[in-house]
C-alpha cells in the first residue's frame, strides 16, 4: 500500500494553567501560531487543519469544532475534529498523518484545545456521565471508581504496593519542574508526599492524580518534499495504531492493556520494529494516574507484566536510564488538559529526537520514541512512534 | 420495529429522567475583557484592526483568523451601524404568542468589518427594512454589568 511520508516539523504550546483566562480559541492560537512560528511557516502554507478536543461538556458549549475552528487556523480550510476521549491527543497526529500519508494534502496543523475549568464546580461532572445511564449511574459513581478499581487490580495481580507506585508520580513531577509550561513541577516532591496525600478512592490518593488543566498544544505536520524544504531536522512518523476494547469496563481485564498492546503492535509493525526494547529510546505513555504510566508501559511491550513498577524503582525510566520514560514531566506534573496532554507527548519527542529539549534533554541522542493515549471509556489506546 | 410498535405512551416502558450535572462558567477572554469593559465603564465600542488583511473586528479578537497575526491595534469604533438582516420573533422557545413581537437584527456596525446581532427598539416592526439606520442605547452606567445586555438594544436613526 502505498503511503506518502510525512514529517513533524514544528510544535507550539501554551502554559498549562489551572484556570486560563483566555477563551478556548485563544489558547489554541496561542499554540498554533507558536507552532507555525517555530518552523517559519504561515497559515497560507497549510492545507488542512485537525482539531482534537475532549468533551464537548468542558467548555460547556457544543459544536466545539466550529466554535474552536478560528483559533484553530482553520478559516477557509477544510478541517476535521477526531474525538475518542483521553486518546484524542495522540489520535490527532494519528489523524494529521493519514491526511497526508493519503496524499491529499501537504501540510496539516494539529491543534489540541482543552479548558477544563469552565465545568464547574467540577468536571467530575461531566466524567460521571459516561457511565451506563441505567445500570451504574443510580449508584453515584465518578470517575476515580474506575480507577481505584483498576489500580487494585494491578497492584493485586502483580504484588505491587502503593510505595512502588507513587515512585512514578514523584519521577514526573520532578520531571516537570524542568517543564517552562508545567503547571504542577516540584523538584523536592518525595515518596512519603503521596503516600501521605488525601485518600480520594483507595487506592487512589490525591498525589496519584494529575489536576484539573486549561491549555492548548499544536504540531505542524507536512509531506516529505515539503518537510525537507522547512527543516533540516524533519522528525519522522514511523507507525500509528489505535485500538478499542469492549466498551464494558466489567468485561474487560482490568490488570492488562490488551488493547494497548494490540494499538502497539500495529504501529510496531508499521514501524518495522521487531524489538521494542532495544529499539525504542524514549517513552511518553499516559499517565494520567501514577499506576497507569505502569500499565501502559507493560501495554506498550517495553517491559513484561507486572515489572515496569521494577525497572522505575531501578531508576531506568529516570531522564539519564537506559529507557527515559515521560522526560516532560507527563500528565501527573506537567497537567492534563485532556487532549492538550496527549499531544504535548507527541511534541515532547519531536523536541527530544531534535534535541532541543533544553533542561529536560535526555542524554545520548535518542532517535526513536513513542508516544501512547489512552480514553474513551477507558477502553482506547492511541499510539505514535517518532523517529530521526 | 415497525411505525406501529414505536412508544406512545413514555410511561408504558421502563425509563428514568436524569440529567448532566454541569455548570459552566465562561471567560470572555483576553479580547473580550477591553471590549466588554469599555462597554460598561464608557458606553464605547472598540475593536481589534489587523493592519496586514485591512480588517476592524468587532467584536474584538486577539488575533486575525485569516493570517494569525497577534492583533495589538485597538481602535474606538461607533456605536452606530445598519441592519444588515433582521427578523421578526413571534413565539417564545416554549412555543407560547409573545406579548409584542420582538425584532431581532445582525447590526453591521459602521467603519468596521464586523458587528452584533441584538435587538432592535422603539421601532414597529413593519417599518424595519435591511440597511435603515440604527443605534446602540446602553443600559444606565450603573446598571452595567459588563454583559451584551448592557446594550438594551439598537434603534433606528
Amino acid at each position: 500500500m502505498g503511503r506518502n511520508r510525512v514529517a513533524i516539523v514544528g510544535a507550539g504550546m501554551t502554559k498549562f494553567v489551572r484556570r486560563a483566562q483566555e477563551t478556548g480559541k485563544e489558547q489554541a492560537w496561542e499554540a498554533a501560531s507558536k507552532a507555525l512560528e517555530s518552523c517559519e511557516m504561515t497559515l497560507d502554507d497549510i492545507d488542512a487543519v485537525v482539531i482534537g478536543s475532549a468533551p464537548e461538556a468542558f467548555d460547556g458549549l457544543h459544536m466545539k469544532t466550529e466554535y474552536l475552528s478560528d483559533g484553530c487556523g482553520g478559516w477557509g480550510k477544510p478541517v476535521i475534529r477526531g474525538f475518542v476521549g483521553g486518546g484524542t491527543g495522540v489520535f490527532s497526529a494519528i489523524q494529521g498523518w493519514y491526511h497526508i500519508a493519503s496524499g491529499l494534502f501537504d501540510t496539516v496543523l494539529v491543534v489540541a484545545e482543552e479548558k477544563m475549568s469552565s465545568c464547574q464546580p467540577h468536571p467530575q461532572g461531566a466524567f460521571i456521565t459516561i457511565f451506563d445511564h441505567t445500570t451504574e449511574r443510580p449508584l453515584g459513581p465518578n470517575l476515580l471508581w474506575i480507577f481505584a478499581l483498576e489500580m487494585n487490580a494491578y497492584m493485586t495481580r502483580y504484588g505491587l504496593s502503593k510505595r512502588d507506585i507513587a515512585l512514578v508520580s514523584v519521577k514526573n513531577k520532578r520531571n516537570a519542574a524542568d517543564h517552562p509550561a508545567a503547571l504542577l513541577g516540584d523538584p523536592h516532591i518525595t515518596v512519603e508526599d503521596v503516600l501521605n496525600s488525601e485518600v480520594l478512592a483507595w487506592p487512589v490518593q490525591r498525589l496519584d492524580v494529575s489536576p484539573v488543566t486549561d491549555g492548548a498544544v499544536a504540531i505542524v505536520m507536512a509531506a516529505e518534499h515539503v518537510a525537507r524544504r522547512v527543516t533540516s531536522k524533519p522528525v519522522w512518523v514511523e507507525g500509528v495504531g489505535w485500538n478499542l476494547d469492549t466498551a464494558y469496563w466489567t468485561n474487560r481485564d482490568l490488570s492488562y492493556p490488551t488493547y494497548v498492546e494490540e494499538a502497539a503492535r500495529m504501529a510496531y509493525k508499521m514501524a518495522g520494529i521487531t524489538e521494542p526494547r532495544k529499539q525504542i529510546h524514549i517513552a511518553e505513555p499516559y499517565d494520567p494516574f501514577d499506576y497507569k504510566e505502569l500499565h501502559h508501559l507493560e501495554g506498550l511491550l517495553l517491559f513484561d507484566e507486572g515489572k515496569a513498577a521494577e525497572a522505575t524503582a531501578l531508576g531506568i525510566t529516570q531522564r539519564d536510564g537506559d529507557l527515559p520514560v515521560c522526560p516532560s514531566g507527563g500528565l501527573l506534573g506537567v497537567g492534563n488538559p485532556i487532549a492538550a496532554a496527549a499531544l504535548m507527548k507527541v511534541a515532547e519527542l519531536f523536541w527530544q529526537l531534535r534535541g532541543e529539549a533544553g533542561a529536560r534533554q535526555v542524554p545520548g541522542q535518542p532517535k526513536r520514541g513513542v508516544a501512547q493515549a489512552w480514553g474513551d471509556l477507558m477502553q482506547v489506546s492511541t499510539v505514535i512512534v517518532l523517529g530521526v | 420495529m415497525s411505525l406501529l410498535e414505536r412508544v406512545i405512551h413514555p410511561d408504558q416502558t421502563k425509563l428514568w429522567y436524569g440529567e448532566i450535572p454541569i455548570q459552566s462558567r465562561y471567560t470572555v477572554g483576553i479580547a473580550g475583557e477591553r471590549f466588554f469593559r469599555e462597554i460598561k465603564e464608557n458606553g464605547r465600542f472598540w475593536g481589534t484592526r489587523c493592519p496586514s488583511c485591512d480588517l476592524i473586528y468587532v467584536p474584538p479578537r486577539l488575533y486575525c483568523e485569516r493570517c494569525f497575526a497577534h492583533l495589538e491595534e485597538w481602535v474606538e469604533v461607533p456605536t452606530t451601524g445598519r441592519v444588515h438582516t433582521f427578523t421578526v420573533v413571534h413565539l417564545d422557545l416554549d412555543g407560547n404568542l409573545l406579548p409584542e413581537p420582538q425584532v431581532l437584527a445582525f447590526v453591521q456596525l459602521d467603519g468596521t468589518d464586523g458587528g452584533l446581532v441584538h435587538y432592535l427598539g422603539e421601532v414597529d416592526p413593519d417599518e424595519v427594512c435591511i440597511g435603515m439606520c440604527v443605534e446602540a442605547v446602553f443600559k444606565d452606567a450603573g446598571e452595567r454589568r459588563g454583559s451584551i445586555t448592557d446594550i438594551l438594544y439598537f434603534r433606528p436613526i
